[in-house]
């Protein structure tokens, strides 16, 4: 599982907001993407799940060794191939209940067709289980109503994406807006599923601790360049990472 | 008592395009102007093939419903990709070209002469209109059944999840493109379809039945039934069309010296219903909607 990345680039009106050469994510099991703001990171991000378009460059998605070549894909597309992101700014249905909304996510898209409208049975046992499942997990107000705080709903957010059952989730910010004990098990979960070789996560984020303790590995992104990659002890230790964002 | 029967039957012709246009809008999001271009090409689709072709009715109506579909499938590809806005001109900008020309292809529509005569598909004496009355009625119901049916299906939740923030039902994996494209087409269809079977009704057709009014109508019932809501389309239409035109405007017992000022005052009972509904109840009378949503939380807490 890994996403390949060359010769990326991204303009909007002649200036570059993003120039990567040569880039490979998910090699590890949890990645992290850190850099200063506006450094591009939810620009690469977009980019990856083709949300937005590439001024040039190419990406592929390799899937047990057979390559896909995402940038002629529509965002559908790459989301079933199971590249998916978490919004870094609150997202959703609001007139979907927090059940409707991970049904939403959780139902097959086979299913969503004008055939299945004659369906006698439009609950599924399975993902209904499942859901149960998430839902006993955390707690929501009225995890049989709406979401209502701005917290809530990036939990569901969160959720939404982990019902896909990804190959691989792009975590953009998940701590923005989220209570520090919710991001603790959402984190806790997270890394379960990808200890489990279930799926692999890239996470930006501007909370290190959070980056140092739960990622192999980091992308030091900067100016809308790769500056530095390694091992959290070693970009730590990075004079460049150091000057440029932590600030020392 | 044929005037009556007329008229309900219109009534149900209306119920049916906003019922349509509640799944266009109301579930899909998609604000389609142009009502009254798939509704007024069926109707002079069927007229032109009976009448100047000499098709049997049924078969000019299969073949409109047709060309409906194909015309709706191409403006859908154009345009469905496209903001609210654009989506809105271009199906009204459709609308007026259908007007336009039905008035110009005189070959064909006769223009401004008017078009005629349609005759019922099946004649049985003096019952006619009410069997005609009651294949309307039926159609219509049937239509209420499949949109309460759509509503508790997963695509109906998906059309739900599409109006609500299209881009995030992309990237959970949800082709929303082809999802609206197909309902568009297939809802825009069936307002033909029920452009075609007005034929008979009007008996005679002149293009000044195809003004952008049919669309506005259509569009007040849904708002003020509850667009969002199963039962909206037919609350507002019964409210609007059956309450003003046919039992204030027809029926109300005024005496002669009063009479003339009736249709004004029925614009102005129409105009303070409208603006009464959208104070207190902005979603239309039937909302269902969340009481949440009206006011969001702050984005961060």
């Amino acid at each position: 599982m890994k996403i390949r990345v060359r010769n990326l680039n991204k303009s909007y009106h002649l200036h570059p907001v993003l120039a990567l050469q040569e880039a490979e994510f998910g090699a590890y099991e949890l990645e992290g993407l850190i850099g200063p703001n506006g450094a591009g990171k939810s620009t690469l991000m977009g980019l990856l799940t083709q949300r937005i378009p590439p001024t040039s460059g190419n990406i592929w998605f390799d899937i047990d060794g057979h390559e896909h070549n995402l940038r002629t894909m529509r965002v559908h597309e790459v989301a079933r191939l199971g590249l998916v992101k978490t919004n870094q700014r609150i997202q959703g249905f609001e007139s979907l209940s927090i059940r409707d909304s991970l049904r939403l996510a959780a139902t097959a898209h086979s299913q969503e067709t004008l055939r299945g409208v004659l369906d006698k049975n439009q609950i599924d046992d399975d993902i209904e289980s499942e859901i149960d499942h998430y839902l006993s997990l955390f707690s929501f107000s009225n995890p049989n109503g709406y979401a209502l705080s701005g917290g809530e709903k990036k939990l569901l957010d969160i959720l939404r994406c982990l019902v896909l059952k990804p190959r691989m989730l792009l975590m953009d910010e998940p701590t923005a807006g989220l209570p520090d004990d919710i991001t603790q098990q959402v984190m806790r979960l997270v890394v379960e599923k990808a200890r489990a070789q279930q799926m692999r996560v890239l996470i930006v984020e501007h909370d290190l601790e959070l980056i140092w303790s739960f990622c192999d590995y980091v992308h030091f992104l900067s100016d809308g360049e790769m500056l530095f990659q390694g091992t959290p002890e070693n970009v730590k230790k990075n004079r460049v990472v150091a000057e440029k964002y932590m600030g020392v | 008592m044929a005037y009556l029967i007329f008229s309900i039957s219109l009534l149900l012709i209306y119920m049916g395009l906003a019922q349509l246009l509640h799944v266009q809008f109301g579930m899909l999001g998609i604000p389609n102007f142009g009502v009254v271009g798939f509704w007024g090409f069926g109707m002079y689709g069927v007229a032109v093939f009976n009448v100047q072709f000499g098709w049997p009715f049924l078969f000019a109506l299969v073949i409109t419903c047709l060309l409906v579909a194909i015309l709706a499938y191409g403006l859908g590809m154009l345009i469905l990709r496209l903001e609210g806005q654009a989506i809105l001109c271009a199906t009204l900008a459709f609308s007026a070209i259908v007007t336009l020309l039905v008035i110009t292809e005189k070959w064909l529509t006769f223009g401004v002469v008017g078009l005629g005569t349609i005759q019922y598909p099946v004649r049985i004496g003096a019952a006619t209109e009410i069997i005609y009355f009651m294949l309307l009625l039926l159609i219509i119901g049937s239509f209420q059944l499949a949109i309460n049916k759509l509503h508790q299906s997963r695509l109906g939740r998906l059309t739900i999840a599409i109006r609500d923030n299209e881009e995030l039902a992309a990237s959970l994996g949800k082709d929303t493109f082809k999802t609206k494209l197909i309902l568009f087409t297939l809802t825009s269809c069936l307002m033909g379809m029920l452009g075609g079977l007005s034929a008979p009704l009007n008996q005679f057709l002149t293009p000044n039945m195809l003004v952008p009014g049919v669309t506005f109508a259509v569009w007040i019932a849904l708002v003020l039934g509850g667009k969002e809501n199963t039962f909206g389309a037919m609350l507002g239409v019964f409210i609007t069309f059956g309450l003003f035109d046919i039992l204030v405007e027809t029926y109300l017992p005024v005496s002669p010296e009063y009479a003339v000022m009736v249709p004004n005052f029925k614009l102005f009972l129409y105009g303070a219903v409208l603006v009464a509904v959208l104070v207190y109840r902005p979603a239309g009378i039937l909302n269902n909607r969340q009481a949440h949503t009206r006011w969001p939380n702050a984005d961060l807490s």
